[in-house]
């Protein structure tokens, strides 16, 4: 049975009553989701609120899933929508205008506030943290870019399709990022 | 060394849709641009820098089994018995709370079983004050006939010692009696041998006396 087929099992499962399949299913797909939480969030607790987040409407929505797609692919695009709204709540909490089409100058918009600072005392490993630290420099649509393309290995067309945005402008606000990541590379090998 | 054309074809090397002819035309750009290709060579290790990404461990956290459980029971999707009937419980406890906060009590008699609410002799003070009162009551009562009964027992033990210790004082003065009487009786025969004996040797003596006086007699005479 391929891992498509067991979700479809559970899924079914879980719509007939079964507790023990729903939890099987959100098992199946929590650590993934909270590392694409921790990754574009910045920090642990942003990323668990994100997970619950992404669960609660996965359950609420879940009687809608028809099998079209891949129940993965169904549930990071929930997640992205869940994440794009959490930060827009965040920035708007902060006191922040909404730019969700930043494509300037990286270091122009470098977000310098403090609350999206990685949690670094929660990270396990120096490697990840070195990463979020890197991510974070960047505006949260080009970190939303890169997550999709390096992380979630999406084609610009479905990253351009699912963001409402032109290939181009994906390709652009994702060849944007890597320079921006490169300098910081760059920059850190200079210092150390 | 900067290129103009950098930022174009890297932005199509990195896409995903690069046509076979394109690629090699960007692959001769390459060959020749010593600054594209080290652009080129340094995202790439960018790239495979954040893609050396390690899993992170969840922490714990409720998987909303409960919610799941409280969201499903009202699918219309799939009811299920468990779901059909899992406030049976609930309701059952609430219907037992309104009968004791209602004080309702059901009864059955000849012309069938009538359920009445609240107390009829009043509040439920009332009600234990009364019970209480008749407890003590018939408390007071059982102590009653237990003293009493108690008091003839009693009685009825002292009469049967006393009759039996009076008996046996008869009896003993009886014996007393009789052994004084013994007693006396045995002394007279003593006393009357005593005297006999008395008497004969009074007798003996007497005749010694004459004997004697026959001898000296006898002697004075010759």
């Amino acid at each position: 049975m391929s891992p498509n087929d067991e979700d479809e099992a559970l899924i079914a499962a879980a719509l007939n009553g079964s507790a023990f399949a729903w939890e099987k299913l959100v098992k199946r797909y929590e650590s993934k989701i909270y590392n694409h939480g921790l990754r574009l969030m910045g920090n642990s607790s942003d990323a668990m609120d994100l997970m619950q987040e992404v669960f609660l409407g996965v359950y609420r929505n879940l009687h809608r899933f028809r099998g079209d797609a891949k129940f993965s692919s169904w549930i990071f695009r929930i997640a992205h929508n869940k994440a794009v709204d959490l930060n827009r709540k965040k920035r708007l909490l902060a006191g922040y205008p909404v730019d969700s089409d930043n494509d300037g100058d990286v270091v122009d918009s470098l977000p310098d506030e403090e609350g999206s600072e990685p949690d670094l005392q929660l990270l396990q490993s120096e490697q990840n943290r070195n990463i979020m630290a890197m991510l974070n420099t960047l505006p949260f649509e080009q970190r939303l870019i890169v997550e999709l393309k390096v992380f979630q290995s999406l084609t610009f067309e479905e990253i351009a399709e699912m963001q409402g945005i032109s290939d181009n402008t994906a390709k652009t606000r994702f060849y944007t990022a890597l320079r921006k990541l490169k300098s910081l590379t760059e920059e850190h090998h200079v210092l150390s | 060394m900067s290129c103009p054309k950098t930022p174009h074809i890297l932005q199509e090397y990195l896409a995903d849709d690069l046509t076979p002819l394109a690629k090699v035309e960007i692959d001769k750009h390459l060959l020749q641009c010593e600054h594209c290709s080290r652009e080129l060579e340094v995202l790439m290790l960018t790239q495979s820098q954040l893609a050396d990404w390690r899993e992170e461990r969840v922490p714990h956290w409720d998987r909303g089994t409960e919610l799941f459980r409280r969201e499903h029971r009202v699918s219309k999707e799939s009811p299920s018995w468990f779901t059909t009937w899992q406030w049976m419980p609930t309701a059952a406890s609430f219907a037992m709370l309104c009968l004791l906060i209602l004080n309702t009590s059901v009864s059955v008699g000849n012309g069938g079983f009538s359920v009445s609410f609240g107390s009829p002799e009043g509040d439920l003070d009332a009600v234990l004050a009364a019970f209480e009162l008749d407890q003590r009551a018939e408390i007071d009562s059982v102590i009653a006939r237990f003293e009493s009964r108690q008091d003839a027992n009693n009685l009825q033990l002292m009469q049967a010692v006393m009759s039996q210790t009076q008996q046996a004082t008869v009896e003993n003065l009886d014996q007393i009696y009789a052994y004084f009487e013994e007693q006396r009786r045995q002394d007279m025969q003593l006393m009357s041998q005593g005297y006999q004996q008395l008497a004969d040797s009074d007798y003996a003596t007497v005749q010694s006396l004459q004997e004697l006086a026959q001898f000296v007699s006898f002697q004075g005479a010759r």
